[in-house]
């Protein structure tokens, strides 16, 4: 028990048993265990309750002027649902205990009292009442702790691009589901010089909020990344080198990052461990692009990544993905696969990336069907439109 | 998930089975963690009945490799099935863990 002393409050029309109370748990009382408040019936029991609203537990009689036992109980349970109460009744009173166990009393003796059984039942249930304001506590903070991962969901949400170039060449179109309220993957459309557009896509170690303060730093770094330099290897070379700098947490993130050409229609991209993206061309043949063996960021410093080259051609789509959309499980425990997402692509309505995406969250869902996700779901598509 | 252990030819062969993922990676390294004694010399991870691994459970196979490095302890990993090498392939981490085929060849490995 964490609280000295328990404060009770004994209601009993008796006036007896107040010297007897005081004189049978006097050691209780001197060792600072107890200290008792007495009411000679459930009114005055009630003005008790008011005054003081220390008293963590109730012993009552049954049988009382103005109020019984059974009333105050009612009347207990809605001032305040967290004071526990014992009842004291005539032996063998089994249909008055029944009444009063009904309406939450805790537990219940019988008269004579048995001291011994009443400091016994004044133990548990205090023991009890310790329990339970520990959970009502941790439920608090959890709450709390809930709201503040919903704003953290709202700020990392916030990052994410909502906007995308809608161009008569070309079109782009992403989203994630994160798993828990906040997730680790993220991806971007950055602007770039020339035209040019800057496509990423990355997926942090593990979840929630840890995942998520290194998805913010990773994204940062690669902006900054991404803006100074034209190359996509030296983009991946310098976030890597920044993240590796006091990463006691060996957490890392998988990262593709791309630079498109809409004038040639050419992505150069360099690959830090992650996922290859599917190409659908318009025969609706599909196609991955090739690894380039890069090593995930944060893992080591001083990595070189190596480039690529593929050309879009018109009609072609190309989607980006965390393994959250391939790795989607069944209530079966399969997984949807590389084969199932290739389906989903081709069956998709339209090219707009939009539609592609809205295809890939559908096709999951049904999948999936009422499994938990356990992973953050991310995708982007983009489209070099035909002529 | 499951991890065992044994001792074979002054190696200690740390056996994981079944799936390690977000939900279960803080016991796998806590399991590997325990599974290391004092004066152990070289370790093996067999992975022949490790059927799936995320990137939570890639990243406590980082943090115990940098652990044995800084104590020299010897290691390497073993028996991957084919998806698990992949995921090992495409993040990269086939280069930073050395795998071999066998349990026998990662033992001949260490020496």
């Amino acid at each position: 028990m964490n609280k000295n002393p328990y404060k009770i409050l004994v209601v009993d029309d008796e006036p007896d048993l107040q010297p007897l109370m005081l004189q049978r748990m006097r050691r209780s009382i001197r060792a600072g265990k107890y200290v008792f408040v007495f009411a000679g019936n459930g009114v005055e029991a009630l003005e008790r309750l008011r005054e003081q609203q220390d008293i963590d537990m109730v012993v009552s009689d049954i049988n009382m002027p103005q109020m019984d036992g059974l009333t105050l109980l009612d009347q207990i349970a809605q001032l305040d649902p967290n004071i526990r109460s014992v009842i004291v009744s005539a032996y063998g009173d089994m249909k008055n205990i029944r009444t009063a166990m009904n309406r939450g009393a805790f537990d219940f003796i019988t008269k004579p009292i048995d001291f011994d059984d009443l400091r016994i039942t004044i133990d548990r249930t205090l023991k009890h009442m310790a329990r339970w304001r520990e959970a009502l506590t941790s439920r608090d903070q959890l709450v709390t702790l809930q709201h503040e991962l919903d704003i953290a969901r709202k700020m990392q949400r916030a990052i994410l691009p909502t906007e995308f170039p809608n161009k008569p060449g070309y079109r782009i179109f992403g989203d994630m589901e994160p798993a828990r309220n906040v997730g680790g993957d993220f991806f971007d459309v950055i602007p770039l010089e020339h035209g040019r557009v800057g496509l990423a896509i990355a997926d942090v170690s593990d979840k929630g909020v840890p995942a998520a303060l290194f998805m913010m730093s990773s994204r940062t770094l690669l902006k900054g990344a991404a803006i100074g330099s034209s190359e996509p290897g030296d983009a991946l070379r310098e976030v890597n080198d920044m993240l590796c700098e006091k990463n006691e947490s060996m957490m890392f993130v998988t990262l593709l990052y791309g630079i498109y050409d809409p004038a040639s229609g050419k992505l150069t991209y360099a690959n830090a461990g992650h996922n290859s993206p599917i190409v659908v061309h318009p025969d609706k043949s599909c196609d991955m692009l090739p690894l380039t063996d890069g090593i995930a960021i944060g893992v080591m410093p001083d990595l070189e990544y190596r480039q690529k080259t593929i050309t879009l051609s018109p009609g072609d789509t190309l989607t980006f993905y965390t393994d959250g959309v391939t790795e989607a499980m069944n209530q079966n425990e399969e997984v949807l696969g590389e084969e199932r997402l290739f389906e989903i692509l081709k069956g998709a309505s339209s090219k707009e990336p939009e539609e592609i995406t809205r295809a890939i969250f559908e096709g999951i869902k049904t999948f999936v069907g009422d499994a938990p996700q356990s992973d953050d779901i991310t995708c982007m598509t983009i489209y070099r439109a035909e002529n | 998930m499951q991890v065992t252990t044994e001792n074979k030819n002054g190696s200690l062969v740390i056996v994981t089975e079944g799936r390690v993922d977000g939900s279960n990676a803080p016991e796998f390294q806590e399991a590997l963690k325990d599974a290391i004694k004092e004066g152990e010399q070289k370790v093996i991870l067999d992975f022949e009945r490790l059927s799936y691994i995320s990137s939570a459970g890639l990243r406590v196979i980082l943090m115990f490799a940098k652990q044995l490095r800084r104590e020299n302890i010897a290691f390497s990993a073993c028996s991957l099935i084919a998806s698990v090498k992949d995921i090992f392939a495409i993040s990269g981490f086939d280069k930073i863990i050395p795998i071999h085929e066998s349990q026998k060849e990662a033992m001949a490995a260490l020496g």
